[in-house]
């Protein structure tokens, strides 16, 4: 016995050293940290934050592509070094979640979506409240930025994060079919529902109408309907989606999509729905303007010169169509270097680079920009005039302001998809949808 | 024609069609790395179309793709060399001593949801500042690997049988000899075999590096998602990149393939 | 014989350096995990752990959408084992002969398993998709009404598992031809003196000395099958209406869409007995076959 416990203590020495030894093969390439601002003294009283080190994590898309390209000018003005990462949407919340439940100092400044992320984020002591550094250089210009735009980014009376893209329902449609048909453009949603029937023809392949059919993703869309009928997900206080208004927009959108739809619509997210209608096999389209490339560029759209745009059709209550911030930046709230990290976030979101990124094809948030013919030279010149409206009457939000967003998209996507697959009895989907949905916001009360 | 004849066409046939059902999503891959976006997504240009190498060019030229094959090659070969290092005497102990029990731990590490893990050791490597490093890849990705490897390998030296070491043991050779120049040597194609998977399940792991890799470890299955964003899906790109992840992993392959079948014919078994 | 110390510890030398490796890697997560299947944790810095007992166990045993994950999971798991060994072990079988360009038809044999599963279950989604995927237009030329696919409630999970099929029987065969490679040859030889048939000797020889490998092949898929992720996280993420949600896919909504750190524990705690549960009873059955 006292033989066989030596042998065990001895092994797992030899383990260790083994261990100890290909760790030791790999740690050249693993002990080389950031520098910090502890190495080289700042060098002139200008750039208080030279020699730091700001990490930015952003999502893969193309405000990132736009911005990326700029860093060394901001590197350079400020002496603080940038290191980029970026990931896909999803893999970005997996990875922001897991680094702040561990407590981790980085990322510094992050990239998130306001609506989704959001109040889980801020409520969860993760962002660091950015009000004072928002006000501190007058020349930023905070009060530029669209209000409705910050009002998507603040939580309970503190603000979150800057907006850096917003976007807008609108309608796509094809212009040769409503030409050759000698349909006028849908104004109401009442004519959208009358046209995409007549245009649906699944005998020669052409269908009348796609849009998002997936549960969770369709929340975002149906909001515009929901809107425009005079509805909404939550009324003073209250779950709503089981009105007459909720009920008249969930079933439009709906049936919209099981009457008028390409088969398959339950497996579509955005890049199935641009997929198909790209490939000149659907008439109309509603989903955000910011996906609009995937519409008219040549190498993507087989139709891309025959692709119209119009405002989002009138429901009851005329056309309110969402006009949210989809992504804004923040800062981590255990960053050891939250000024240099403001420094990078008030550069990127200044003036002059958001009308560098908006002429990328990124709609910002600054009204100062968005009154510059500049900024929207490389949009369809349609859609600039659209857009605007949008922006005028548009509400800003796209699914339920609750802190457990994913639970209530899915107890709100429920109902469309009941009707999507024939269920006759909305009213009692919306019903206990909307049970679901109040449970959620009770819950939520006593957080 | 005779009957022989019959079966043989019969048998080459069948290998034929099973290979055609395998691999034809992956040739609807790599023509669809050569097509533009419209060209993938309609159904009337399958086979014949303008084929363009943009997206290869694009693959290169915005990405570091280098890097990030650099990356993966080093974190495969390094976890799947010390699982082997680590997993077969393990498996070679649990064989001949009959120590399921102990195995069945080492098993553990494949039966726990990847997903229980990424917390937890976010938490231990960036206390370790060992976040972004290879060493925290390589320490993860083992343990996919050595767990297969294990398990496999047991199969292997079970198999084999007790004459050859008893041999061994009478021409002077202690356990430790007997299993490195016979028990080893004998076991070729189950070691290639399990090697190679763990070098695929590296290859390929994507949970554990999204969480665990950095700027500078990247990996290529995480790369590829570079392909997908928020306001398109480059499929183009994105088939381009998984032939070049593919491609490494079929030179190696290829080559362990000979290797197998060499050492086979070479003898080992009857030696 | 006088060994020297090593020799004469062999047996924990050699097991021990593995055995510690995985205990040290693992033993924290496990206990974090199981630590906080009794707490409800939106993940708070602010708000710490609430303890709740086994209310989060309680809670999904009483959600119809964790015990419709089970079913799917066993759903899918079962029909995709089955496929994969019936088809691997053909297949190995077919290979397990000397051919022109057999290496190059087992290389090629191995590139479902290779390719990078992410990519490849974004393949199989423009494959099925109804209007413009390969399924369909293949389907038509052979005369088939086009079909749903993934789009459709009752048919996304045989058609995940097609794909799950196609992706990892190779892995089943590859291990199967190595088993194969070292079976003795004198039954055979004595079988072709008894004037066996080739079924006979498949049945009454190859398959008895392969089972401690299909075994393994068995078990190790089953893990793995039961914990698929990538092909269903790209292609459906468990819809259309959660149709294909899986343990796997409703423990990561629950973590990293819900954000209930809680209820996620013990869903991973659960579904790890489970995976354990049916590997021990593979082990036994190994051991009662190697008994017999």
């Amino acid at each position: 016995m006292k033989k066989k416990l030596i042998g065990t203590g001895t092994a797992i020495l030899v383990t260790a050293s083994i261990l100890a030894g290909c760790g030791g093969n790999d740690a050249p390439a693993a002990s080389s940290p950031a520098s910090t601002a502890s190495g080289s003294a700042p060098a002139a009283s200008d750039k208080p934050f030279a020699g730091q080190t700001v990490t930015l994590v952003t999502a893969n898309h193309p405000w990132s592509e736009a911005i990326t390209p700029l860093l060394p000018e901001f590197e350079a003005a400020t002496g603080i070094k940038v290191k980029v990462e970026n990931y896909f949407e999803d893999q970005l919340t997996q990875k922001l979640t897991v680094q702040f439940t561990a407590s981790s100092e980085t990322p510094d400044v992050f990239m998130y979506r306001p609506l989704q992320d959001g109040r889980l984020f801020f409520k969860n002591g993760w962002i660091a409240p950015l009000d004072d550094y928002a006000k501190k250089d007058a020349d930023y210009d905070f009060a530029d930025i669209s209000a409705s735009a910050v009002n998507t980014t603040t939580i309970d009376g503190k603000l979150a994060g800057i907006p850096i893209i917003t976007e807008r329902g609108v309608l796509y449609y094809r212009k040769d079919l409503l030409e050759q048909a000698g349909i006028p453009v849908p104004k109401t949603l009442d004519e959208l529902v009358a046209a995409a029937k007549k245009l649906h023809d699944p005998g020669s392949e052409m269908y009348g109408f796609v849009a998002r059919g997936q549960r969770s993703p369709l929340v975002t869309q149906l909001a515009s309907y929901l809107f425009s009928e005079g509805g909404d997900f939550i009324t003073d206080g209250k779950a709503s989606i089981n009105t007459p208004e909720a009920v008249k927009a969930m079933t439009t959108y709906g049936t919209l999509l099981k009457d008028s739809g390409p088969p398959g619509v339950l497996n579509m997210s955005w890049p199935q729905a641009f997929g198909i209608f790209a490939q000149g096999k659907v008439a109309f389209l509603t989903d955000a303007d910011s996906l609009y490339t995937n519409a008219i560029d040549p190498e993507k759209s087989k139709i891309g010169d025959k692709v119209g745009f119009a405002l989002f059709p009138a429901g009851a209550a005329g056309s309110k169509p969402v006009n949210v911030t989809a992504w804004a930046l923040s800062i981590n709230e255990r960053s050891k270097n939250k000024d240099a990290a403001w420094e990078l976030i008030q550069w990127a979101t200044n003036k002059e680079n958001v009308l560098k990124t908006q002429q990328k094809g990124n709609p910002g948030a600054r009204n100062s920009v968005w009154d510059n013919p500049e900024a929207t030279k490389t949009f369809p010149e349609e859609l600039v005039p659209i857009i605007k409206e949008s922006i005028a009457n548009g509400v800003g939000h796209d699914r339920p302001l609750v802190v457990a967003v994913g639970e209530a998209r899915d107890a709100v996507g429920e109902v469309v998809m009941r009707v999507i697959t024939g269920d006759k009895d909305v009213q009692g989907a919306a019903d206990k949808a909307n049970a679901n949905l109040q449970a959620i916001i009770d819950k939520d009360s006593k957080r | 024609m005779n009957k022989k004849k019959m079966t043989k066409f019969v048998l080459a046939a069948l290998t034929v069609l099973v290979l055609l059902v395998f691999v034809f999503p992956f040739v609807w891959m790599l023509l669809a790395s050569f097509k533009t976006q419209s060209q993938i997504m309609s159904n009337d240009q399958t086979f014949v179309f303008t084929p363009t190498t943009d997206n290869y060019v694009n693959v290169f030229r915005q990405y570091d793709f280098l890097k990030y094959i650099v990356n993966s090659m080093i974190v495969a070969i390094v976890s799947t060399l010390l699982s082997l290092l680590l997993g077969l005497p393990a498996a070679y102990s649990i064989a001949k001593y009959r120590l399921q029990g102990l195995g069945l731990i080492i098993l553990v590490a494949r039966i726990v949801p990847g997903i229980s893990f990424l917390i937890p050791w976010y938490i231990i490597f960036s206390k370790l500042k060992l976040v972004d490093s290879y060493v925290s890849l390589v320490l993860s990705h083992m343990l996919v690997g050595l767990p297969f490897i294990v398990w496999i390998m047991i199969s292997f030296f079970e198999k084999l049988p007790h004459e050859v070491e008893e041999a061994g043991a009478i021409d002077g050779c202690s356990p430790h000899q007997v299993f490195r120049r016979i028990v080893l040597p004998m076991s070729g194609a189950g070691i290639i075999t399990s090697s190679l998977l763990s070098f695929i399940f590296s290859w390929n792991n994507f949970m554990f590096s999204i969480i665990l890799a950095g700027d500078k470890t990247k990996t290529l299955p995480i790369a590829v998602f570079n392909f997908m964003s928020y306001a398109e899906i480059n499929w183009g790109g994105l088939m381009a990149a998984a032939c070049i992840i593919t491609l490494p992993v079929l030179v190696i392959a290829l080559i362990a393939q000979r290797y197998v079948v060499s050492g086979l014919s070479a003898g080992a078994v009857k030696g | 014989m006088r060994y020297n110390w090593t020799d004469r510890n062999l047996k924990w030398m050699y097991i021990l350096p593995a055995l510690v490796f995985v205990l040290v890697m693992m033993l924290f997560p496990i206990a974090y995990t199981v630590w906080i299947s009794f707490y409800e944790w939106s993940m708070s810095a602010i708000t710490p752990p609430a303890f709740v007992g086994l209310a989060n166990y309680m809670d999904l045993f009483k959600d119809e959408r964790f015990l419709d994950s089970v079913f799917n999971t066993f759903y899918f798991t079962i029909v995709a084992l089955i496929a994969e060994m019936v088809l691997g072990l053909a297949i190995a079988v077919l290979f397990n002969r000397s051919f022109r360009g057999k290496n190059i038809a087992k290389t090629l044999f191995l590139l479902p398993m290779v390719a990078t599963p992410v990519a490849m279950g974004l393949v199989w989604m423009l494959i099925y998709e109804p209007t413009i995927g390969a399924a369909n237009t293949i389907l038509k030329t052979i005369g088939i009404e086009p079909q749903l696919f993934l789009a459709s409630m009752t048919q996304v999970i045989p058609s995940l598992i097609v794909v799950d099929v196609w992706q990892w029987t190779p892995m089943v065969a590859l291990i199967l031809m190595a088993g194969l490679s070292t079976l003795p040859v004198d039954p055979y030889e004595s079988a072709d003196v008894d004037g066996a048939t080739a079924w006979q000797k498949f049945v009454h020889i190859t398959l008895p000395l392969l089972k401690p490998t299909i075994i393994i092949a068995l078990m190790l898929r089953l893990i793995d099958v039961l914990k698929t992720f990538d092909i269903i996280y790209a292609t459906t993420q468990g819809g259309p209406n959660f149709k294909s949600e899986t343990l796997n896919i409703y423990g990561y909504v629950l973590g990293f869409q819900y954000f209930k750190m809680g209820s996620t524990s013990a869903l991973l705690v659960i579904f790890f007995l489970i995976v354990m549960a049916f590997t021990l009873l593979l082990i036994w059955m190994k051991k009662r076959l190697e008994a017999a």
